[in-house]
């Protein structure tokens, strides 16, 4: 399963979203490859799923093939497991 | 390594708004020549762009911008707001600011940055230490 971690400028929050996403994916035994790039980039990746804010999800709308999952809180670790949860049901 | 200057970090009971403290927990990076004005207002400028996925938790803001010319050196400061300051709708009382040159150097930082912060607590202890001092020792015992 391949995931990005999207943010306005692809240096410190999707790092940040990424390394949240890690740990969650770890905490439902689950892996994952979790890339973190900027809004700009986000469309020429090839993944299964994008993990970004609720104000970028509006952009990507239709503008790319992967699910969308929003987190409004890039380190908080329950809201991005149970988004986490919720691509492993919908997507496997 | 110390992550966090002791003269890069600053505690204040209150302050008007949250442009002023974007401004406030830059001034150490600004004076020490490490960011130049033009940053703060791409920092600022980006809330308005992209929204408010600078909060990343709880009370915690981490004010950036992309790595420009606007960067001299890689730097974080810090900025407690004890009474805390309306971001959009959040309520933030702990504001890092990242100046980062490029995308990759800060990595390390920024890792154990995101450990540190998944534990609520510890945003918490920041929050409500009493020194700089004490913050220092926080940081240097989790992040």
């Amino acid at each position: 399963m391949k995931i990005l971690a999207v943010c306005g400028f692809g240096v410190g929050s999707s790092m940040i979203l990424k390394m949240t996403i890690q740990k969650a994916l770890k905490a439902v035994g689950k892996e994952g490859e979790v890339v973190n790039t900027t809004i700009s980039d986000a469309a020429s990746y090839k993944a299964d799923a994008i993990f970004t804010s609720p104000d970028f999800v509006g952009d990507l709308e239709g503008r790319v093939k992967a699910k969308l999952y929003p987190v409004k809180k890039y380190s908080d670790l329950d809201e991005v497991k149970g988004q986490v949860e919720k691509m492993i049901e919908e997507i496997e | 390594m110390a992550k966090i200057k002791r003269e890069h970090m600053q505690i204040i009971d209150t302050i008007d708004n949250y442009e002023a403290a974007i401004d406030k927990a830059a001034a150490p990076l600004l004076k020490d020549g490490y960011i130049t004005h033009d940053y703060i207002k791409q920092m600022k400028d980006s809330i308005e762009e992209h929204g408010t996925y600078i909060v990343l938790a709880d009370y915690f803001a981490l004010p950036h911008a992309r790595p420009s010319e606007a960067v001299k050196a890689n730097g974080l400061s810090l900025l407690v707001v004890r009474e805390g300051v309306d971001l959009k709708g959040n309520d933030i009382r702990l504001f890092i600011v990242l100046a980062a040159k490029d995308s990759t150097t800060h990595m390390e930082t920024l890792q154990s940055l995101a450990e540190f912060l998944m534990d609520k607590q510890n945003i918490h202890d920041v929050i409500n230490a009493q020194s700089k001092e004490h913050i220092e020792q926080i940081l240097d015992e989790r992040w």
